[in-house]
């Protein structure tokens, strides 16, 4: 009996200290999807980042029912996940564009104004309050931005010139000065702007515009002489580029992530097929031409994902080693996380997020405690447009992608 | 059953005859054999079968959502849980030693419990009331698990109809969990009133849950049936730990996508169960085991 009564109380000690909820267990793992029970609306997440009190500020887009363009959305979230406020940016701010440029402690967003497509640049507290609103001055004034990267405390910023038909890159302060600026064309005829104003516009495919840094020099993936291609340039006047060349709209590279020298991770995309490559080498000297479809950009090829899929690459160290991570669309509405190795570009695990309704990525970002934070667009109902964020714990990545 | 039965009414009659071999051969005189027999009817070993219905409501410790509202009261859409609604099973197997009027005993069972909520969600277009559609969650969750107890129980007379109370501490061991989810809805914005019923989504659910302790307590009475007793009893069952596993809350994507989230919870069932007691020794064959 004595022996009995301690093996009972044995296991009801182990039960009772088992597994109540703390606080860190539930900032580690969560879902949510934030909704608005209005039936018109929409909302789509652009990116997201954690800011010092470890919650997330999330820049988002909304459907105007004014306006072609889409409206500006922004989000603060606590560190659970829990919703802690959020921002209809008034009409005067439209066609928002990522990525959350941080700087001293604030986060800047390109938008425009819909009347005129002045650019503005958009400062933003780390309780999603806009702070300022500074209208960009000097070449980068007039367009429709596409695409941004944080330089140094400067901003590249890509956008369309439809005056001269040009893809233009420029370098814009945080005061909204534009200090350098170089054109691109992106041909003669009405073409391949159709499907700039589609893209703008969210009434056709979305384009992977991307403007970055890498050896030495700056890049961008956009329309260059009709073609959906990689460029690498510098801002000096008689500089040749180098152009990764894709094909018309139908090929060229979904994203591009600089990991040294001239050794990227990249996705690129092939009349409507997907392929990872963890381990590309692209020739950035001056005046180099290559093809997106050459041999050594082969990579992987991903059935799984949708046709010309969104692909969002960032580094992060998991288990101790550095990995590339892919977060893509399945056809199946999943959103899927794929792990390469950083330094062989050798597939160590994947991981697929959501289920019932409709997945899709817009933006990660790894966070302070070694987790990820996952963050896309999911239909409510199969329908209603809202955000949702996955945060996935350090443990559970370690376990995904070992 | 029958198998069952005819096992234990064996068990019964070979370890009844062997307590009567050891106690002819320990009996000299009347006075003593008379002594003897009383101090031997006041303890007794019981082994049994039990088996019956519970019906189970989950109180919830702290809520958990996937749904989290931007622009309406996240009580609108917080799960309502229904009490001791829908009807679950469990079987009993029941070693007691009985000793003046005290039972110390274990009753290892499964037990099935089934536990229900629902939630409802509405999204309206403010300048047009003819598009809005509501949907109904429906959730039911059954949990399986192999229950260790320790009971104290009580015979409050000494009759042939023995009322008894009873108290204790158990231990549940997670088996299997599944759940059931419905989605029901009212789809206004399609020109007229739809509704729309989906297929149930039956997804297993065992990483969602765990293990956990609690207290029980209950009444019930047995009847002395020939040699052996018939017992029917009630018990009330709380648990003292959370029967949710909070590391794999959001771990299900089928559950995630359509925004259930598993809420830390207390377990509370009403078990009746009825069933057969047996004797394990016999002081003669004219002397019963009821006898005190």
């Amino acid at each position: 009996m004595k022996t009995y009564i301690q093996l009972f109380t044995l296991i009801f000690l182990a039960a009772s200290c088992a597994k109540d909820a703390d606080l860190a267990t539930d900032q580690a793992n969560f879902t949510r999807i934030y909704d608005s029970n209005k039936f018109d609306a929409s909302y789509y997440p652009i990116d997201i980042k954690q800011t010092p009190d470890e919650g997330f500020l999330i820049l988002g887009g909304r459907r105007l029912t004014d306006s072609n363009l889409s409206g500006t959305y922004l989000m603060k979230i606590d560190k659970l996940g829990a919703y802690v406020s959020d921002l209809e940016v008034p009409t005067d701010k439209v066609g928002p564009i990522g990525p959350l440029l941080e700087t001293n402690g604030k986060y800047y967003f390109f938008s425009m104004t819909p009347v005129g497509l002045n650019i503005q640049l958009c400062e933003v507290d780390a309780n999603g309050g806009i702070s300022k609103t500074i209208a960009v001055v000097g070449d980068a004034a007039i367009g429709y931005p596409a695409a941004a990267f944080n330089d140094n405390g400067n901003f590249l910023l890509l956008r369309y010139d439809n005056l001269k038909k040009e893809s233009v890159v420029d370098l814009v302060s945080t005061a909204g000065v534009t200090t350098n600026s170089k054109g691109f064309s992106i041909g003669a005829g009405d073409g391949v702007e159709a499907q700039f104003i589609t893209h703008f516009t969210r009434t056709g495919r979305q384009f992977p515009f991307q403007v970055g840094k890498a050896a030495g020099k700056y890049f961008f993936n956009g329309f260059y002489q009709y073609n959906f291609s990689l460029v690498f340039a510098d801002f000096a006047d008689n500089s040749k580029p180098a152009i990764v060349f894709g094909q018309a709209a139908n090929g060229g590279f979904s994203s591009i992530v600089p990991l040294d020298g001239t050794k990227f991770a990249a996705s690129r995309f092939n009349s409507g097929d997907n392929y990872l490559v963890p381990n590309a080498i692209f020739k950035t000297g001056a005046d180099n031409k290559s093809n997106f479809t050459d041999e050594d950009l082969a990579g992987n090829y991903l059935p799984e994902l949708s046709p010309n899929a969104t692909v969002r690459i960032i580094s992060a160290t998991v288990n101790g080693k550095d990995i590339i991570l892919y977060g893509s669309n399945t056809r199946s509405k999943q959103i899927s996380l794929y792990g390469y190795d950083k330094a062989t570009g050798k597939f160590i695990g994947s991981r697929y997020l959501g289920f019932s309704n409709p997945f899709e990525i817009a933006a990660m970002t790894t966070t302070k405690d070694g987790g990820l934070a996952v963050c896309g667009t999911t239909y409510v109902a199969g329908r209603f447009p809202r955000i949702c964020l996955f945060k996935i714990s350090k443990d559970e990545l370690a376990k995904s992608f070992k | 059953m029958r198998k069952i039965y005819l096992v234990l009414l064996l068990v019964s009659v070979a370890l009844g005859a062997q307590a009567q071999g050891k106690k002819r051969a320990a009996a000299f005189n009347a006075n003593k054999q008379k002594a003897n027999a009383n101090q031997f009817i006041e303890q007794q070993w019981w082994l049994g079968f039990k088996a019956g219905i519970n019906m189970a409501q989950a109180d919830p410790i702290k809520r958990y959502t996937i749904l989290t509202p931007t622009n309406y009261s996240s009580s609108l859409v917080e799960k309502k849980y229904d009490a001791f609604k829908e009807i679950g099973i469990q079987t009993t197997v029941e070693i007691s030693y009985y000793y003046k009027g005290f039972y110390f005993s274990t009753q290892p069972s499964y037990i099935s419990s089934t536990f229900t909520y629902s939630n409802q969600l509405q999204w309206v277009n403010a300048t047009n009331v003819n598009e809005q559609l509501t949907q109904t969650y429906k959730q039911t969750q059954k949990v399986e698990y192999a229950d260790l107890p320790f009971i104290i129980k009580y015979d409050i007379t000494g009759s042939k109809l023995r009322p008894f109370v009873q108290v204790g501490i158990f231990y549940s061991l997670l088996l299997n969990a599944v759940k059931t989810v419905e989605v029901s809805s009212i789809d206004q914005a399609t020109g007229g009133t739809n509704t729309i019923n989906s297929e149930p989504l039956i997804v297993g659910a065992k990483d969602l849950f765990s293990s956990y302790w609690g207290l029980m307590g209950g009444i019930g009475a047995s009847y002395q049936f020939g040699n052996v007793r018939l017992v029917l009893d009630a018990t009330y069952r709380q648990s003292m730990s959370n029967i949710a596993n909070p590391q794999n809350r959001f771990i299900n994507d089928r559950l995630s996508g359509i925004g259930d989230a598993q809420d830390d919870l207390n377990l509370k069932n009403i078990t009746i169960s009825a069933g057969v007691l047996f004797p394990m020794r016999y002081l003669s064959s004219s002397f019963k085991s009821n006898d005190r």
